[in-house]
């Protein structure tokens, strides 16, 4: 299989002198093409550092990213926010849509900015938004839709570029369990049938448990690493609480 | 610990809000430099030749400070509750952190008193420097060389009533804010962020029509103005108030339809509504137009008045300044208006004898009558007086004129009142004819006209109190060019004085709530150029699509006022060319040069915050 993502020796340390917190130490990862891919830890175990080593909003003290090929350590400006639009996808834990667009606009604006033909674009908005179930409120405002539904759209907008790796931090964060699971069994569904690599950072058993495989970090570095194999759903989100409790401390409190 | 914070506060707030201190100092500079004009070159030059205008000036100046007090009370307001609302959290933190409303409020107290204090003493500072200039430009105007008069004063009358109307606007602002903090709960506090308005998809057929409405109200205010001349529309008033409510609704209709109407025609051409970030700033300017619409028409007139009022003024100064040379062809001119039953007055004899050389001190004089007309004799009728032919010549030969020649028998009428034939005028309407006819007529006044030679102020210095003992035995009338000059300066600097004050206080309060709601707006936006800045939108598509917003705001207004002005100033030159042809070239030119400097400034300023605060997002 083609490699999308490939981490190696990533460390970010922040501060200075004696206060140094080494957020991430040496972690590699690879993620295969139409991989889903979670990654848990408890607070301060360096999961937001590495996303957003990955997703180029914070850069790295050493080691290398190398995504669909390219090294992303080694862009700068115009090059990066290139990239950044045109190979990668974002879901935020507060969805982020923009309140004076509609859920239509919002998902366009991202083919807007990647400079997608103008004719093209109601036909690929209409597409994503069936493929997420929110075309019924395509019109609407973000403040007149549910959480759910906004969260669904933001994925909408990250997916319709067809980026080579889409970034999730906390996707399911601020939803009620109901809006949780339809929004998984969506990004579940691209995955299987568009083939969409998904890096998806989150403090859930229940959410990781529909990834191929999960990462646990823990103070900066990859403590054990999970795959589901050919297994249920049930039986992989069993073996997800038993590591989480074996993890003990903050991370246990989830349960 | 209040003092400390309050600091704090004052200090931060230039960082956020210096257009808000911009402001209050423009403010006071504006306030004092006006009311300090008694002491200024040109009025104090006016005064010292007895010009009585100064005081009508002075006068005017007072009743008209009051009205740019208002004007700037309601700024100030205005831009403090914009301030209020920004504070809404930090304010909601302190009462969390469990101060009490009273306290709160007396911080509030603390800030306002510091920001108006360093407002005031900047705004005093800066005011001296711009009377200065006021007194400079006006001084430039006068043909006579008065640089002396110009010097840095300060005046301690102007600058206690700017701190007194200042004080009390400041009051006035703390006891609204203080109202506005113990009125709010805390929950609304912490929760300030603003919601998005509700937004109403219209259909574009309501936009449409919105925007044909206000076109149509438009053009009947245009029709009422131009078709009637601003005489008439002015002064008959169901036609004023007619052209006024429809002028201001059809501005207001403008302002609320625009973007809709733009919206709706930019989603049916997909190719410029997808391209860069065009969706997103018509959007943005879609969601604040309930917002804005109201305040963009208000800013419309007050554009509307500034332009106006300023190319006004500068237009009927040139008009008036035209107007000297024709009224005082002479140095001065005597009118002995007794001559007919007294008898014509020898002038350079009675000067002699009063010590007055004429032959040194004047370089030309000039002695003819006016006569009875008789129309027996003339054969004119309807004219009450009429001039010798050679005396007629003679006065032509003296200002350069070619001389006339009549036919036998033939005359020449001229303009009503002899307009331009002496200084001041001949005060009966005349008519040239041959010598031989006027010498069968009698005397009815002498006009004794000169020239002076030497320093003219000195020489007149010299000659009017001779002329004042001459009065006890005729009946004299002196116009010296020195006193029509004076009086032509002291309506020139009446109408640039007061067309200057209004018309900058005006522009500034248009630029000044522009540029704080372009501001506000855009700390609210940051959270949104954070998101583009996620999605990998270029920076410059950024930057360009903030400076796009803050140009649609100020533009839009500056662009409707003038169109309004451009007709209003047809009709108003209509009114001024009664008096004399307005150089409208010239007065647009310096007008457009005025607006440029104070509302561009404004919008560089606010075009490069709102920049800044994009980029920094």
């Amino acid at each position: 299989m083609e490699e999308i993502l490939k981490v190696t020796d990533l460390t970010r340390v922040y501060g200075k002198g004696g206060a140094v917190t080494r957020a991430l130490d040496g972690v590699s990862l690879t993620l295969e093409a139409g991989e889903f891919t979670g990654v848990m830890g408890p607070s301060g175990s360096g999961k937001t550092t590495l996303l957003n080593c990955v997703s180029s909003i914070d850069r790295p003290n050493s080691g290398s990213i190398l995504i669909d090929g390219q090294e992303l350590t080694r862009l700068r400006g115009r090059e990066l926010a290139r990239f950044r639009r045109e190979r990668l996808g974002f879901i935020f834990q507060d969805c982020n849509l923009l309140d004076t667009l509609t859920a239509f606009e919002n998902i366009a604006l991202s083919l807007s900015i990647v400079k997608a033909p103008a004719r093209s674009i109601d036909k690929r908005v209409r597409d994503m938004a069936e493929r997420l179930g929110i075309q019924d409120c395509l019109n609407k405002y973000p403040y007149q839709m549910s959480g759910g539904q906004q969260q669904r759209c933001a994925a909408a907008r990250a997916m319709v570029t067809h980026p080579a790796l889409v970034l999730a931090d906390e996707p399911t964060g601020a939803l009620d369990s109901k809006s949780a699971g339809m929004l998984l069994d969506r990004l579940e569904s691209l995955n299987r049938e568009m083939g969409a690599t998904i890096l998806m950072v989150t403090h859930d058993a229940f959410t990781a448990s529909c990834c191929h495989r999960v990462v646990f970090l823990r103070d900066g570095k990859i403590f054990l690493e999970l795959r589901r194999e050919d297994r249920s759903r049930k039986a992989f989100f069993q073996e997800i609480i038993r590591v989480v409790s074996g993890m003990g401390g903050e991370m246990a409190d989830v349960l | 610990m209040f003092c400390k914070l309050a600091l704090r506060n004052v200090r931060r707030s230039f960082r956020d809000y210096g257009v808000y201190l911009l402001t209050l100092t423009f403010g006071v500079c504006l306030f004092y430099t006006f009311n300090s004009i008694e002491g200024q070159g040109a009025l104090r030059y006016l005064a010292k030749v007895g010009n009585p205008i100064v005081n009508a000036i002075m006068l005017l100046i007072d009743i008209f400070s009051v009205v740019v007090a208002v004007v700037l009370a309601c700024l100030i307001l205005y831009a403090n509750r914009f301030l209020l609302r920004r504070r809404k959290r930090e304010l909601g933190t302190y009462l969390l952190l469990g101060l009490s409303q009273s306290q709160v409020s007396r911080l509030l107290f603390l800030e306002t008193g510091l920001i108006g204090l360093i407002s005031l003493a900047a705004g005093l500072l800066l005011g001296v420097l711009a009377s200065l200039g006021l007194s400079a430009l006006t001084l430039s105007m006068f043909e006579i060389d008065l640089s002396g008069m110009l010097a840095i004063t300060f005046s301690p009358k102007a600058a206690g009533k700017t701190v007194l109307y200042f004080g009390l606007i400041f009051l006035l602002v703390m006891v609204f804010s203080g109202v506005q903090v113990s009125r709010s709960k805390l929950i609304d506090l912490i929760h300030g962020e603003r919601k998005n308005e509700v937004l109403k998809p219209r259909p574009l057929l309501f936009a449409v029509l919105q925007l044909l409405l206000g076109v149509i109200c438009l053009a009947a205010a245009y029709a009422i103005l131009l078709c009637f001349g601003m005489a008439l529309a002015v002064a008959i008033l169901p036609l004023c108030a007619a052209m006024l409510s429809l002028g201001t609704v059809g501005t207001l209709l403008v302002f609320r339809s625009l973007s809709g109407f733009v919206m709706k025609f930019a989603q049916n051409h997909p190719r410029f509504y997808y391209s860069n970030l065009n969706m997103f700033t018509l959007r943005q300017w879609l969601s604040k137009v309930h917002t804005t619409y109201l305040a963009q028409t208000v800013v419309c007139i007050l554009l509307l008045l500034a332009i106006g009022i300023t190319a006004s003024s500068i237009g009927l100064n040139n008009t008036l300044s035209t107007m000297t040379d024709q009224e005082a062809p002479f140095d001065i001119t005597v009118q002995n208006r007794s001559a007919d039953h007294s008898g014509p007055i020898d002038f350079p004899a009675r000067l002699k004898k009063s010590g007055f050389e004429p032959e040194t001190l004047l370089s030309a004089q000039l002695d003819f009558s006016a006569r009875y007309n008789d129309p027996a004799i003339t054969g004119i009728a309807d004219i009450s007086s009429v001039l010798a032919l050679s005396d007629f010549n003679a006065i032509c030969q003296l200002q350069g004129k070619a001389p006339i020649e009549l036919p036998s028998g033939g005359y020449l009428m001229l303009d009503t009142w002899g307009d331009g034939l002496v200084t001041g005028s001949l005060g009966l309407s005349a008519a040239v004819v041959e010598d031989e006819v006027a010498q069968q007529l009698d005397v009815r006044r002498q006009y004794w006209s000169a020239n002076y030679a030497g320093d003219r102020q000195r020489t007149e210095e010299q000659l009017l109190p001779i002329l004042e003992t001459l009065q006890s035995e005729a009946q004299l009338r002196v116009d010296s060019r020195l006193s029509i000059y004076a009086d032509m300066m002291g309506n020139k600097i009446l109408a640039l004085f007061l067309g200057l004050y209004l018309g900058f206080t005006f522009l500034l309060a248009a630029a000044a709530v522009l540029a704080l709601q372009q501001l506000s707006q855009a700390a609210d936006n940051t959270r949104r150029y954070a998101i583009l800045r996620r999605l990998g939108a270029e920076e410059t598509l950024i930057s360009r699509s903030a400076a796009q917003q803050v140009a649609l705001a100020f533009l839009l207004p500056l662009g409707l006022a003038l169109i309004h002005s451009a007709v209003g100033m047809k009709a108003a030159n209509d009114v001024i060319a009664y008096a004399g042809k307005v150089d409208s070239v010239q007065s647009s030119l310096v007008t457009a040069l005025v607006l440029l400097i104070v509302y561009g400034g404004y919008f560089l300023a606010t075009a490069l915050a709102c920049g800044r605060m994009a980029r920094n997002a």
